[in-house]
């Protein structure tokens, strides 16, 4: 699917803007919604998802415009909320079917075996005459996307689907999305965790303050931020002295002193050696030098 | 816009997580664990349910549907305001709403799993009641209340709460607030609008009358249809509004404009039946105001009286198309040239006959008006009026004001329509108060009193009803072929009703008196009652008139004396100028269908209580002694009043429904009329009928006086014309005139010897049956008789508003020896400290009554009879000795003070020990003392009537009860006992308390000794004083289980000439009168006794305060 976002904002009664003359293109595969809290990442998904309007600019999907035609976008959705909650009193397989019935006209059977099939997806079949509030955090994310993915969307919208998830269900939930990315299916990924983006998507864009930062590959982003990572082992003092002055990345305790890695322009210390920079680097490089956001 | 596959689903799911939410599961149990036991104890034999409970084989499933009205809508409201929670950042429905669902889909969706849920909840409550009934053998079997009630009452007030629920939590977007606001709407509407309006506004249908009859169905139910129609579309009108406010993004605006033009239309379906229903309403009041209006205007117009009328009528499904024969006579001095009827306004005229001759002829709403050429004095006419229609209800008891008359009537928690008259195709009951046929008395007014008819009327009537039915009416009675029936009364009657219907008919002749019972098939739950008195019936019947015409002194005048069982919803009122309710009719008793809600008739719990009561006796009752018992108690109860109540209720806010036969024995049989004194008939009615009337009125515990008293404060401000033309409400004008007839009759009786005067009327009645006699010919002859000009007595009677006090003083009560023969002296001092001369009644009761006897009493209780009062006048200024002697010691003195100034206007005194006082001279009579007795001690009573008396509470009312204070502030100078005020004191009536012509006290509730009252005296001398406190008796008479063996203390602080004292004076050992609390000295104009709150029972009680000079 191929959307494209023009000019949109969203200002919200009190004035504030939460998008601002956002231009996106999205086509298929996983794209990444990059950026910090308040950056407008939720109020563009809900727009995208049909359930909150936009104040300016259109958004097409497929040609589409979403104002006039939520009718037939709807049933080419899945969306899965920032702080999704569940019914309490519903086991894991009954939501799975409830959506499953609201998103497809399978018959029963065929709507059962379908529920089945993503519940052994997203690997909840074990547990699927669970009370679904009484799964851990890691499985409702997957009980979550697996609502999402239901009706077979051509757009899949996911909001903060890994945060508060432990390492092992971070990677179950990632494999996940990458398999998905492998079907003809786009994914709006919106994190503020760098690393989901890095490991899954392709293409991605960077909000700021409802606008966007930037756009375009993780690979365009971390270019952007090549000699500018560097790695130093410094004692106490230093350490304290360099944190001052440059954003750390990292720092490990080494035989009583301190491996950094840390963003700057010119080389911080002479002990200093250049290393090879990834998207959270791109990051932090991003917030520090483009955005003007102090991490110091 | 719509998916019916998305609405299922949204229900399917969505009521599975309303079923596993543990709110509704509590609320199911809990209100399924109270109806189940409401069942078992109303309606189960292990319950011993009463007959009037079971009787109606609609009550059942109604009674339910009640009970479960008020708790189903508190949890709708907390179930469905959860459809949006706003308080969560984002919730589950966002997944929803991102879905393809239209909103009307997400809206019914939810809404149908609520209806869903509650679905099943009213089948099991439906299913409990079905097995209650089919287990029951006291309950028939109908199976249209399993549908009808569920249907009526649960299903349109489910819809609107869901609908209203969504809606209001749709706009305000806040759940508590949502139910903050929907409950205190709910709670609003029972309480605020508690039987108002006709109940319109009851969603709940907590209160609509929708208790059907076994015999005619539901009545008024285009109302019932309309109002639930209401709640039902107005419902379905939020739900609609919902899916157009809810807050998410439409799937097309043209769904959205689509959504709101259905709400739209729906909301005009549900203004449109608001609108019917409150027009509905308005007719009936604007009708009845112009009847009111319209009898104004005729009532001084001089019309001919009816000689006779021959009615012929026929039932045209929920018609009756009738014409009525009349002969008239121009009875006035002067020509007529018109004359004029009342007829129901809803029955059109088609024609009218004057002498044979087709006449033009007027309509003003009830009145036809036909001009006729001159009728001279006394000359007669003969009329015809051919008339069809239906019979408006609303035309009936027009004196009844708006608030009493739109009441619900109420049998245990059925809500029960009144119905004055029934004209349907399978049932018909008619009597003259909705006017069914031409009749020349006019109506109630507020220009003049309603004018006595100068002559009782020769009936006739001939109906032609559908196939089966059986017409029932006055007089003797032919019957045709097809359905025809003639009537014909062998006697004038002042007027005539008829019942028709698939009545069966029972009957006894005794002593040439017909005695007809008239009952539904499927009504007859009496016959195995009474099985075994086949045999002696005729002697029962026999011995039971013998003994009422003995009491009355009346013998009973017609041939037949007919019981027609009438619909539960048939109702009446007590009457202004009539002693009788339309229940009595000549010949005729309109007894509620299976007895209604009158214990008497509940035959099998009567036995059961009389073996009971055996069986502690060692004794053994024969079924047939059984069956006696029940039928004379009946009679005796219901029709002829020979056994009362022991309590009641005063009329002030309803009429205790009288099946009593005697306006048989006068109104319908003789009547003194008088144009000029339009209440004495009814006032002589009253008089002369010796039923038992209940002992204590129960009201005074909950408004401080009595009802009566409040009266007698009405009629020192207004003569008895001006009340019964100004005074708005109903019951007071016809408790004033009441009053006033029992005053007036009581003074007459007084002045010319009450036995001479009595039997004189008797003797009048009894060779002037079936006529009326003019007051002008019944003067002369009380001035012939005893040489008497009653019109001046009758004149200040009515018209003068000063009214008598009386202070009694001086009780004294010893035993004495009449010879060998012990027996009882009772004197008393009463003193007429008021503007008028007065008349009391004393009785003496030899049965212990006390104030907790109401709730001990035993609906087989029977009442010793009672000895016929002693009157006595006493004038202004007057005081006088009264001595009696009785045979037995009496348990209470009772003085009825009639209209005077005093509260309580019926003193009862509880007698004390009777001691023997040798060489007393015996007293029996009335003397007059010219000097009153006065203490040889110098004495100061302060009451807490007297200046001296003050209150003193630092505590605030709580803000609710300041906020209700605020809203409706009370002028109220008296508060029922029941009020227990915890924040103040209040005064209260009664006749234990101490007073002169106002026996009254102050009461709290009980505290920590914040709230005081103080007593200050203005003694005009220094020195020792006894005290004195007035008490009730033991324990200010409060009963409680738990006080039986405690002691309770008052604690009186008494500051005195030597400083203050704190007394905790022993109320348990208090005795009915003065107590002695401690001797101080006092210098003049100083000290004062305090009593506090503090005390371990539940009221504290402060009346008065006596220094006696050592």
């Amino acid at each position: 699917m191929n959307i494209e976002i023009k000019g949109l904002s969203k200002i919200y009664p009190n004035g504030h803007a939460a998008i601002n003359d956002v231009n996106l293109e999205i086509g298929s595969g996983m794209f990444g919604l990059l950026g910090p809290n308040g950056a407008g990442k939720s109020s563009l998904m809900r727009i995208l998802v049909t359930i909150q309007n936009a104040t300016k600019g259109t958004v097409t999907m497929d040609g589409m415009d979403i104002n006039r035609h939520r009718q037939k976008i709807r049933p080419l959705i899945g969306y899965l909320p920032q702080d999704f909650t569940f019914f309490s009193k519903l086991k894991t397989w009954e939501f799975l079917n409830y959506s499953a019935m609201l998103a497809t006209s399978l018959k029963k059977k065929e709507r059962i075996k379908e529920v089945d099939r993503m519940l052994d997806q997203v690997g909840l079949l074990d547990v699927r005459e669970r009370m679904a509030n009484k799964l851990s955090g890691g499985m409702k994310r997957r009980l979550g996307i697996a609502q999402a993915l239901i009706g077979k969307p051509r757009l899949l919208v996911i909001d903060e689907p890994t945060t508060g998830l432990d390492p092992e269900e971070r990677i179950r939930f990632r494999n996940i999305l990458s398999d998905l990315s492998q079907q003809d299916v786009t994914i709006i990924l919106s994190t503020h965790i760098v690393g989901d983006i890095s490991s899954t998507c392709h293409n991605m864009a960077m909000l700021h303050q409802g606008q966007v930062a930037f756009h375009g590959a993780p690979e365009g982003m971390i270019a952007q931020v090549e000699n500018h990572v560097w790695q130093v082992t410094v004692a106490d003092d230093e350490f304290h002295n360099l944190k001052t002055k440059f954003p750390v990345i990292s720092t490990i305790p080494t035989m009583g002193k301190w491996e950094t890695q840390l963003i700057a322009t010119e080389k911080p210390h002479e002990d200093a050696k250049n290393v090879a920079p990834n998207l959270e680097h791109a990051y932090v490089f991003f917030m520090e030098n483009k955005l003007g956001i102090s991490l110091v | 816009m719509m998916s019916l596959r998305n609405i299922l689903t949204i229900t399917k799911f969505e009521s599975k997580v309303l079923w596993r939410n543990w709110f509704f599961r509590i609320f199911a149990i809990l209100i399924l664990f109270f109806i189940t036991m409401f069942s078992i104890a109303a309606f189960s034999t292990a319950g011993n349910s009463r007959h009037f409970i079971t009787a109606n084989s609609w009550g059942v499933t109604y009674a339910q549907m009640i009970l479960l009205s008020i708790g189903q809508a508190a949890a709708i409201i907390f179930l469905a305001t959860g459809i949006i929670k706003k308080d969560k950042k984002v919730d589950t429905n966002e997944v929803f709403f991102a879905r393809p669902v239209s909103n009307l889909d997400y809206v019914l969706g939810r809404a149908f799993a609520i209806f869903k849920l509650f679905f099943w909840l009213n089948v099991i409550i439906v299913v409990m009641g079905l097995i209650f009934n089919v287990t029951n053998p006291a309950m028939q079997f109908n199976p249209m209340t399993y549908v009808a009630y569920p249907l009526l009452s649960s299903l349109p007030s489910i819809v609107f709460i869901t609908g209203f629920s969504f809606l209001v939590v749709t706009l305000i977007r806040n759940q508590p607030v949502s139910i903050v606001l929907l409950v205190g709407i709910s709670a609003v509407i029972i309480i605020y609008f508690f039987d108002k309006h006709g109940n319109i506004f009851d969603y709940m249908a907590f209160r609509l009358r929708m208790m059907a009859s076994d015999m005619t169905g539901f009545s008024g139910l285009r109302e019932i249809l309309m109002q639930r129609s209401y709640y039902l579309v107005t419902g379905i009108t939020f739900l609609f509004a919902t899916a157009f406010f809810l807050d998410r993004l439409p799937s097309k605006k043209t769904t959205k404009y689509l959504v709101g033009l259905v709400t739209l239309l729906f909301a005009s379906g549900s203004g449109y039946l608001m609108m019917n229903l409150w027009q509905t309403r308005l007719d009936s009041m604007t009708l009845r105001e112009n009847l009111i209006e319209v009898n104004g205007k005729w009532a001084n117009t001089p019309n001919a009286d009816i000689i006779s009328n021959y009615i012929k009528l026929e039932l045209r499904e929920d018609q009756i198309v009738g014409i009525s024969e009349l002969v008239m006579t121009n009875s006035t001095p002067d020509q007529l040239d018109r004359i004029y009827f009342t007829l129901n306004p809803s029955l059109s005229v088609s024609e009218v006959r004057v002498n044979n001759q087709a006449v033009e002829f007027g309509r003003e709403q009830h009145i036809v008006s036909i001009p006729v050429a001159n009728i001279a004095p006394n000359a007669n006419a003969e009329v015809s009026i051919s008339y069809s229609g239906t019979v408006n209800e609303a035309v009936a008891h027009l004196e009844v004001d708006q608030v009493r008359y739109e009441e619900t009537e109420q049998d245990f928690i059925y809500a029960i329509a009144k119905r004055y008259a029934f004209l349907q195709p399978d049932y018909l009951l008619l009597t003259k108060d909705v006017m069914w046929y031409p009749d020349n008395q006019i109506g109630y007014s507020l220009v003049a009193p309603i004018k006595d008819r100068n002559r009782f009327i020769d009936f006739q009537l001939e109906v032609t009803t559908a196939p089966g039915q059986l017409a029932i009416s006055q007089g003797e009675i032919e019957t045709a072929e097809g359905g025809k029936f003639k009537f014909t009364p062998e006697y004038p009657l002042p007027q005539i009703s008829l019942a028709v219907g698939n009545y069966v008919k029972k009957e006894i002749v005794v002593d040439s008196i017909a005695y007809q019972v008239y009952h539904y098939p499927k009504n007859d739950y009496f016959t195995q009652h009474l099985d075994q008195l086949q045999d002696t019936l005729s002697l029962l019947i026999k011995d039971l008139v013998t003994s009422y015409e003995h009491d009355q002194k009346l013998k009973y005048p017609f041939k037949r004396l007919q019981f027609v069982e009438a619909p539960v919803q048939f109702a009446a009122f007590n009457k202004i100028y009539e002693s009788n309710q339309a229940f009595v009719q000549p010949e005729m008793v309109f007894w509620p269908e299976k007895g209604g809600e009158i214990r008497a008739f509940d035959f099998k719990r009567q036995k059961r209580n009389m073996d009971r009561q055996a069986k502690e006796e060692n004794k053994v009752l024969g079924e047939r002694e059984k069956q006696a018992n029940v039928f004379n108690n009946l009679v005796k109860r219901v029709f002829t009043k020979q056994i009362g109540n022991s309590w009641t209720f005063d009329g002030r806010d309803a009429d205790e429904p009288n099946y009593a036969i005697f306006p048989n024995l006068y109104a319908f049989n003789s009547g003194i009329v008088s144009q000029k004194w339009s209440l004495l008939n009814r006032s002589i009615s009253n008089y002369l009928d010796n039923q038992k009337v209940a002992e204590r009125d129960f009201s005074r515990n909950i408004n401080g006086i009595s009802f009566a008293e409040e009266c007698n404060e009405l009629m020192r401000e207004s003569n008895i014309m001006e009340i019964l033309t100004e005074e708005k409400k109903f019951s007071k004008i016809q408790k004033s005139v009441s009053l006033k007839g029992d005053y007036l009759f009581g003074y007459l009786g007084q002045i010319v010897g009450e036995e001479e005067f009595k039997n004189f009327i008797y003797d009048w009645i009894n060779t002037n049956n079936h006529q009326l006699t003019s007051y002008d010919q019944f003067k002369v002859a009380v001035l012939d008789k005893f040489n008497l000009e009653i019109d001046p007595i009758i004149q200040r009677v009515y018209f003068d508003t000063k009214q008598p006090s009386f202070e009694i003083t001086n009780n004294q009560e010893y035993e004495i020896l009449d010879g060998d023969r012990k027996r009882y002296q009772v004197i008393f001092d009463v003193a007429n400290t008021g503007e008028n001369d007065g008349v009391i009644a004393v009785n003496f009761n030899s049965k212990q009554t006390s104030e907790f006897s109401f709730f001990r009493q035993r609906d087989d209780d029977d009442e010793a009879p009672e000895e016929a009062g002693y009157l006595s006048t006493v004038r202004v200024g007057e005081t006088k000795r009264l001595g009696f002697i009785l045979d037995a010691q009496p348990e209470n003195l009772s003085i009825n003070t009639f209209v005077s100034r005093n509260i309580p206007s019926i003193i009862t005194l509880a007698s004390g020990t009777f001691d023997v006082k040798e060489n007393a001279r015996p007293f029996e009579g009335e003397e007059i003392i010219v000097e009153a007795s006065s203490s040889p001690q110098y004495e100061v009573v302060v009451d807490n009537e007297d200046p001296g008396f003050t209150t003193f509470s630092p505590i605030e009312p709580t803000y609710l009860r300041q906020m209700i204070d605020k809203i409706k502030p009370s002028n109220k100078k008296y508060y029922g006992i029941w009020r227990r005020s915890y924040s103040k004191w209040l005064a209260t009536t009664g006749s234990a308390f101490y007073g002169q012509s106002i026996r009254s006290a102050h009461f709290t509730r009980s505290g920590k000794g914040e709230k005081i009252t103080k007593w200050t005296p203005d003694l005009e001398e220094s020195g020792f004083y006894d005290l004195y406190v007035y008490m009730m008796g033991k324990n200010q008479n409060q009963f409680s289980r738990r006080s039986q063996n405690r002691n309770y203390t008052y604690q009186y602080l008494i500051d005195h000439g030597d400083g203050e004292d704190e007394i905790n004076f022993n109320i348990s050992n208090a005795e009915r009168g003065w107590n002695y609390l401690g001797s101080y000295y006092f210098d003049a104009k100083e000290g004062s006794v305090v009593l506090t709150d503090k005390c371990e029972q539940r009221t504290v009680y402060a009346d008065a305060i006596k220094w006696v000079k050592q």
